[in-house]
């Protein structure tokens, strides 16, 4: 059961993003899922603040490596999804950037959205994505003698030796 | 217990605050800046008791994350599962029946109240007020045992299961919680008089730590640290789930957005949970508890689940790759964005205030820290009393 003003919320958002979108999905009768690019991100966010929709309401990261479904299928770099959900009453806008390992920054939201400052240092020592121009980088929720570029959300990863602090491979 | 920065910046004294807490019963670690007793700036340090339950739910299956998920955190586990369930029952398309709907609503009331009176205690023991923690404690007996009657646990209730849930009301049991509902109501109402009347209570609270409409806004405040500065946000009311259609919510807000204001709020949502759970108890409808199939393995594909802890809103966020265990679960709670407005708030205050705001917006550690640390080889760990000891001085020569 959806209510009738969520069908209009998530029509604006449609509208005001309408320029930055790379590809669009209802997965929900509440949801709009869009994708844009890193470069055209900030932007996105932007016109999204400026026309006062909703509140961010979470970032999250996915890890996801290549997996190779048959061995004709050409490799492809891994990737570091990122999701920034945005909510206005029921409607949810997801705002989705993949960035490959070998560039993965993407800017911050902190002078825009102060609170995303906790969900950006969680995202970074998390998955090792780089918030570019976010104020703080100290650890949130790792340890203090976690070693650096170890990123425990990453599916690579299996485990620490707690006698010398190293990745278990 | 104060330190100074650097020497180039001797103005600045740090005062830290935790892990090891004066103020709450959990571990947090907060640096607040400080002109003589005035606060001039906040930072917050967590994950002291991170367990690592969104990597650990990654190499379990979908009945096991269940049990994981619910223990998140033990005031408000029932929440938890609400909104993993039903993010699991909308990718796998099963339908919950009315009665299970009604179950998951009354069980989410209950505990609300047990988590917004353990938390009213906390707050007048931070206040200097330990008779009136001592009152509020003894009447969250009511609903603990109420809770323990029903699921047979004070905490981690596991009334949930994957397509509805697994218990159901005698009829005893409806006299009990009717009962026990009109005796907290009565209590109620007299800590609604202490907290809008007694003048040592609102020295404490009154006009301090105020975040306007704008700022709540802004900082992306939740719950009823939120409806305390006016802003209408409730998922009960704003994205209806589990009974909440057909047992709505009436959205409590307060214009003051100052301590005084988010107890007020918080106390007045009882009166609401109170009507609510009455009202399920003596309406339950008839049908099945549960779905009859659940398959093993959950179509591909990704859902939003967003539902309403006593501290604001739950977000989860759940991705099936289409097999037999999740491939990613992202849980964002509602503490977290919380924080942001107190260490914002804390500006201008007196060092002295920090304590009661710290608890205005009942913040909970296990909300924030989910990390376990294992042994690779699989093995336990086990240190003897003079082992820590002896590795406490040495860590700290």
């Amino acid at each position: 059961m959806t209510q009738p003003a969520t069908a209009n919320y998530l029509a604006l958002a449609e509208e005001y993003l309408q320029p930055y979108i790379d590809q669009l999905t209802r997965p929900e009768l509440f949801r709009l899922d869009v994708w844009v690019t890193s470069a055209r991100f900030r932007d996105a966010v932007q016109t999204l603040f400026d026309h006062q929709w909703g509140y961010l309401c979470a970032i999250t990261g996915v890890d996801r490596p290549f997996i190779a479904v048959d061995p004709e299928t050409p490799a492809q770099e891994d990737q570091i999804e990122v999701l920034y959900h945005f909510a206005e009453g029921e409607g949810v806008v997801t705002i989705h950037v993949l960035l490959p390992y070998s560039r993965l920054s993407i800017p911050s939201l902190c002078d825009l959205i102060p609170s995303a400052s906790m969900y950006e240092r969680e995202l970074m020592e998390m998955l090792g994505v780089d918030c570019v121009g976010t104020p703080s980088r100290e650890k949130l929720v790792l340890p203090d003698e976690w070693p650096d570029g170890v990123y425990p959300l990453r599916k690579s990863f299996k485990g620490l030796n707690p006698v010398n602090m190293e990745e278990v491979s | 217990m104060a330190t100074v920065v650097s020497a180039s910046d001797q103005s600045r004294f740090i005062v830290p605050i935790g892990p090891q807490h004066p103020a709450l019963k959990e571990p947090g670690h907060f640096e607040f800046t400080v002109d003589g007793e005035i606060i001039t700036g906040a930072s917050a340090r967590l994950g002291y008791v991170h367990r690592g339950i969104e990597k650990g739910a990654e190499s379990m299956n979908w009945t096991q994350c269940l049990y994981l998920l619910e223990r998140i955190c033990g005031i408000c586990s029932h929440i938890h599962s609400i909104a993993y369930c039903q993010g699991l029952e909308k990718l796998a398309d099963i339908e919950i029946s009315p009665k299970a709907r009604a179950m998951r609503t009354l069980v989410a009331e209950l505990e609300r109240i047990h988590s917004h009176m353990l938390w009213w205690g906390v707050a007048a023991h931070e206040g200097g007020f330990d008779t009136l923690f001592m009152y509020t404690w003894r009447d969250r007996e009511i609903v603990m045992d109420l809770l323990e009657t029903i699921s047979g646990n004070r905490v981690n209730y596991s009334v949930n299961v994957i397509g509805g849930v697994r218990l159901d009301l005698s009829p005893e049991q409806v006299t009990k919680i009717v009962s026990g509902m009109k005796k907290l109501e009565e209590r109620t109402k007299h800590y609604l008089e202490i907290v809008t009347n007694d003048s040592s209570f609102l020295a404490r609270t009154r006009g301090i730590g105020v975040m306007t409409r704008e700022e709540a806004q802004r900082l992306g405040a939740v719950g009823p640290t939120a409806r305390a500065s006016n802003v209408c946000r409730d998922v009960r009311v704003d994205a209806p789930y589990a009974g909440y259609h057909e047992y709505p919510v009436k959205i409590v807000t307060d214009t003051a957005g100052d301590l005084k204001a988010r107890f007020v709020v918080r106390i007045k949502e009882l009166f609401e949970s109170y009507r609510i759970i009455t009202n399920v108890a003596q309406n339950m409808p008839e049908g099945e508890l549960k779905a009859r199939r659940v398959p093993r393995k959950i179509p591909a594909g990704n859902v939003i689940s967003r539902v309403e802890a006593p501290r604001g809103e739950l977000f989860y966020y759940i991705e099936s790759g289409g097999g037999e265990g999740p491939e990613r679960i992202k849980v964002r709670t509602p503490t977290l964005p919380n924080w942001g407005s107190v260490l914002t708030m804390a500006a201008g205050l007196r060092l002295a205030d920090v304590p009661m705001l710290l608890v205005g917006i009942d913040p909970c550690f296990s909300c924030n820290d989910r990390l376990i640390r294992l042994n690779p080889d699989g093995k336990q760990q086990t240190l003897t009393w003079q082992q820590l000891r002896d590795r406490g001085i040495e860590y700290y020569r």
